[in-house]
């Protein structure tokens, strides 16, 4: 069964409907705590949403950019999480 | 396409949301963080625009290298913006 990239567009579209709420958590929360999570829940979501788009446009280099990143993006959420800590002042 | 459209304006404006919001924070750890969400959609710009390359310089950047340092200036000096 072959599905048409019109879906995987629709899709990705949604993904970034929901990033816009955990923008809203990045701005509205009252603690850093709440703004540190809203950015991990930012992060899977768009690595979720590369892999979709990866789909979409049928290339498998694409992918390998979404791994790169679920990399990356841990290493920032570490950091302030590490300063909220205590350990780095 | 009508649907690449509409996600291309989608990702912007979240994107002019997380820059506004890394101006507009007093507390200077919140806003890192809103800078890193505001440099995370700009990557998923670049992959929109079928650009991986770029994207996986900006990923490199944005989001691992930039926040650490930010993070280690604020450790150095002030968290809280002065009036």
């Amino acid at each position: 069964m072959i599905i048409e990239p019109m879906v995987f567009f629709i899709v990705a579209a949604c993904f970034a409907f929901f990033v816009l709420f955990s923008l809203l958590r990045i701005g509205l929360g009252p603690t850093v705590g709440d703004r540190v999570v809203g950015l991990d829940t930012l992060n899977t979501l768009v690595v979720a949403s590369m892999i979709v788009l990866g789909a979409a446009f049928d290339q498998v280099v694409f992918v390998d950019v979404a791994i790169i990143y679920a990399l990356l993006s841990f290493v920032g959420t570490l950091y302030v999480a590490r300063y909220l800590e205590g350990e780095l002042q | 396409m009508i649907v690449q459209s509409i996600l291309h304006v989608v990702v912007l404006v979240l994107i002019v949301i997380g820059a506004a919001l890394a101006v507009w924070f007093k507390d200077l750890l919140s806003s890192v963080l809103a800078l890193a969400a505001a440099s995370l959609l700009v990557a998923l710009e670049f992959y929109l625009l079928q650009a991986p390359d770029v994207a996986i310089a900006e990923a490199g950047i944005g989001a691992a290298l930039t926040t650490a340092i930010y993070i280690i200036a604020i450790r150095r000096t002030a968290r809280k913006e002065e009036e």
